[in-house]
């Protein structure tokens, strides 16, 4: 079905490198750090499959078993039951920006073009030409002019060109099964939940970026206001109240497709079901969540 | 033992027992709950309240306008948006335009409407809420709001094509500049309004085109009531009658001219009538008698005066009838209905009677009148964004036609 399920490899727990890390941690001058990051590490391999059914990325069993037994304190809502995941079909992107302000807003990030949790990328192929031109709302051109980038608008800067074949690429956090951000932070402030979304607890965030420059989909950004680090999280606040997240919801074309993975009639499921998607560089084995309908090869 | 190797083993072990203290007393009781990270902060990020409240919030107190949405295409899309089995809800609610609601109405007051959305990003930087501002219908500029439907409908290469794959050249069936796959129309802006605003024609809330209700009468949008079009004193007739004493020489005292070749007055829209004197004094339309008669007049005169001669009886003057039953034809090739029917487009209303106020009655005025008036038109000594664009189309002929159409039509 995707390329995520044929990618999904058993490792077998390598008790000898949990030991001997074990130990170097214990007899280390700051054993108790490292005691930590080393059973992080060694627990690397149990990333679920599908389903929020077993433990999650750098979860151990007894752990997965207090999130089943004391799941977190949210009204209505268990987080054992769900396993979201999102869609992009391409086709039927318009590149309006509506998802990139939407995001701001609900999100209270900074209004700016170079801080972004989502954001839309043009691939445009130009007659004579065999390689795409890419930009996206990071480029200066695409801010309306005068409005001290608060609004943001595709620029017809092909106007005046020959343009064999364009569109959009809406981008955003892909939620890995295998998150890098997460395997890479050193004070535990990321982390994947057993529902799916990679969150950021910003009390335990020191800023240091080491995540930004981990994730391969370039999903992650320092928020400079708040000295933490900035991600998409599917509106977490908002899935966890039944909602869909703000992107979703504010998109006029359907392009941005989110639901539960466990109901088979959700609008993810059978967006899955019924169209041939593929992941962004599946080759990198982070086996993302976010599903993509319609894009060329071109488009990592 | 070695006096420095003892050293270095207790610096070794106060490190340890330093930093397994650390682990054991000062971590958060919920760290490891769940894994490598503090298990409270799941909670605490869920609990942040959403800003986006969906349309069906804004239902609760605006139903008028909702219904208004509900019923048109921005939000019928929605409802034939089946790909493959999957039905998608799509099309632009309430907030895409008018951003999230956040706390309205209860804590704090959102943009209430597109004019005061550009007031709010003007103001933001100021430290100024929009409820705070004093002229909350100021906008930086026209064409602001003009973006929030470029943002979909402009003609940009990369946005879907009807009849073609997306994001492929595959040759496209245009039956007017309007093309577009799910029902998103694109425009090529220059040659689609000029610089007219888009609300001038559409109804944001239900663009498709229906010119009978646009523009739309403001509305309250709590008790659904009509309200007044402006702050602005409507005109008083009588008070007009004496204005028109001015006027009688050339437009007659009923408002009926003495000559076929200047306009009759009787039964215009008292909006076009007032807006047309303005703009001979202010010179944005010339004419070397208009010009000095209507330098003289007051805001208030311009209103009043309009007033007496909206209310005045408007007569047929009648046309050639070959001419204006080829008339009849090219006005509804020409798509002069949209604008200049009271039915619009798709309604069925009475032609040369205007939908909107703004827009000049066309029954009841002279045909030798019309003739200049869309050769003015033609020829660029009279602007207009729509206008110029269509009389732009039309022969000697059409024009002769379609002016015998309008002074035969019925003016009631």
């Amino acid at each position: 079905m995707t390329t995520q399920d044929t990618k999904v490899e058993k490792e077998a727990a390598k008790l000898s490198r949990r030991d001997f890390l074990g130990l170097l941690g214990k007899g280390a001058a700051c054993a108790g750090a490292v005691a930590g990051a080393g059973a992080a590490l060694a627990s690397a391999g149990g990333a679920n499959k599908l389903g929020g059914v077993g433990p999650t990325y750098q979860q151990e069993d007894a752990q997965y078993a207090e999130a089943r037994k004391n799941p977190p304190k949210i009204p209505n809502y268990n987080w054992t039951e769900h396993k979201w995941a999102f869609g992009v079909d391409t086709n039927r992107c318009i590149g309006c920006l509506r998802c990139v302000e939407a995001c701001k807003m609900e999100n209270s990030v900074q209004m700016d073009r170079n801080h972004t949790r989502t954001w839309v990328e043009r691939y445009t192929y130009l007659e004579g030409s065999d390689h795409a031109h890419v930009d996206s709302i990071h480029d200066i051109k695409n801010v309306m002019p005068g409005s001290k980038e608060t609004r943001f608008v595709f620029d017809n800067r092909y106007k005046d060109a020959k343009v064999t074949k364009s569109f959009f690429v809406p981008k955003l956090c892909n939620q890995c099964e295998k998150p890098s951000c997460v395997q890479v932070c050193p004070t535990g402030a990321t982390y994947k939940t057993p529902d799916g979304p990679v969150l950021i607890d910003s009390k335990y965030c020191i800023g240091c970026q080491y995540c930004v420059q981990a994730c391969p989909y370039g999903a992650r950004s320092l928020n400079h206001e708040r000295g933490t680090a900035e991600k998409c999280n599917w509106c977490y606040h908002r899935i966890t109240k039944g909602l869909n997240p703000a992107c979703v919801e504010v998109c006029p074309t359907g392009t941005r497709i989110f639901g539960d993975r466990t109901d088979p009639e959700s609008p993810i499921s059978q967006f899955i079901r019924n169209n041939r998607v593929n992941v962004l560089k599946p080759d990198m084995g982070n086996m993302p969540n976010v599903f993509y309908a319609g894009i060329d090869k071109e488009v990592l | 033992m070695h006096k420095h190797i003892v050293r270095l083993l207790t610096l070794i072990a106060v490190v340890a027992v330093v930093a397994f203290s650390a682990r054991y007393l000062a971590r958060q009781d919920t760290f490891y709950q769940y894994g490598h990270y503090r298990g409270a902060s799941v909670a605490e990020i869920a609990s942040k309240l959403p800003k986006h409240q969906g349309s069906a919030t804004c239902q609760t107190c605006h139903k008028e306008i909702y219904a208004e949405w509900s019923s048109g295409i921005h939000q019928k899309a929605t409802k034939n948006n089946a790909i493959q089995g999957v039905v998608i809800k799509s099309g632009p609610g309430c907030e895409v335009c008018h951003t999230p609601a956040g706390n309205h109405p209860s804590k704090e007051a959102m943009p209430l409407s597109v004019e005061d959305r550009v007031t709010t990003i003007t103001y933001a930087r100021k430290g100024l809420h929009p409820a705070n501002v004093p002229d909350r219908s100021l906008m930086r500029e026209p064409a602001d709001m003009r973006i929030l439907c470029t943002n979909c409908h402009e003609k940009i290469p990369g946005r879907p094509v009807r009849g073609a794959v997306a994001g492929t050249s595959v040759p496209v069936q245009a039956v007017t500049d309007v093309v577009g796959i799910h029902g998103v129309p694109q425009v090529v802006v220059e040659g689609h309004g000029g610089a007219e605003l888009c609300t001038t024609c559409h109804n944001p809330h239900s663009p498709r085109i229906n010119f009978a209700s646009v523009p739309r009468s403001p509305v309250d949008p709590k008790t659904g009531k009509a309200l007044p079009v402006s702050a602005e004193k409507p005109g008083d007739a009588a008070a007009g009658k004496t204005v028109a004493a001015m006027c009688a020489g050339c437009h007659g005292e009923a408002g009926v001219s003495v000559n076929p070749e200047w306009p009759n007055l009787a039964g215009q829209h008292t909006n076009y009538l007032s807006d047309s004197i303005k703009a001979f004094k202010t010179g944005a339309r010339k004419n070397d008698m208009m010009g000095p008669m209507a330098a003289g007049l007051s805001d208030a005169d311009m209103r009043n005066v309009a007033a007496y001669f909206a209310k005045a009886n408007c007569s047929v003057p009648g046309g050639d009838k070959a001419k204006a039953e080829l008339g009849k034809a090219k006005a509804a090739a020409a798509g002069c209905a949209a604008c200049h029917s009271s039915g619009g487009l798709r309604g069925n209303g009475v032609s040369g009677v205007s939908g909107a106020q703004a827009w000049p009655n066309l029954a009841g005025q002279n045909a030798a009148y019309l003739t200049i008036a869309l050769k003015a038109f033609q020829d660029g000594s009279r602007n207009h964004a729509v206008m110029t664009s269509v009389a732009k189309t039309l022969s000697a002929s059409d024009i002769d036609n379609l002016a015998a159409y309008y002074a035969s039509a019925s003016c009631k």
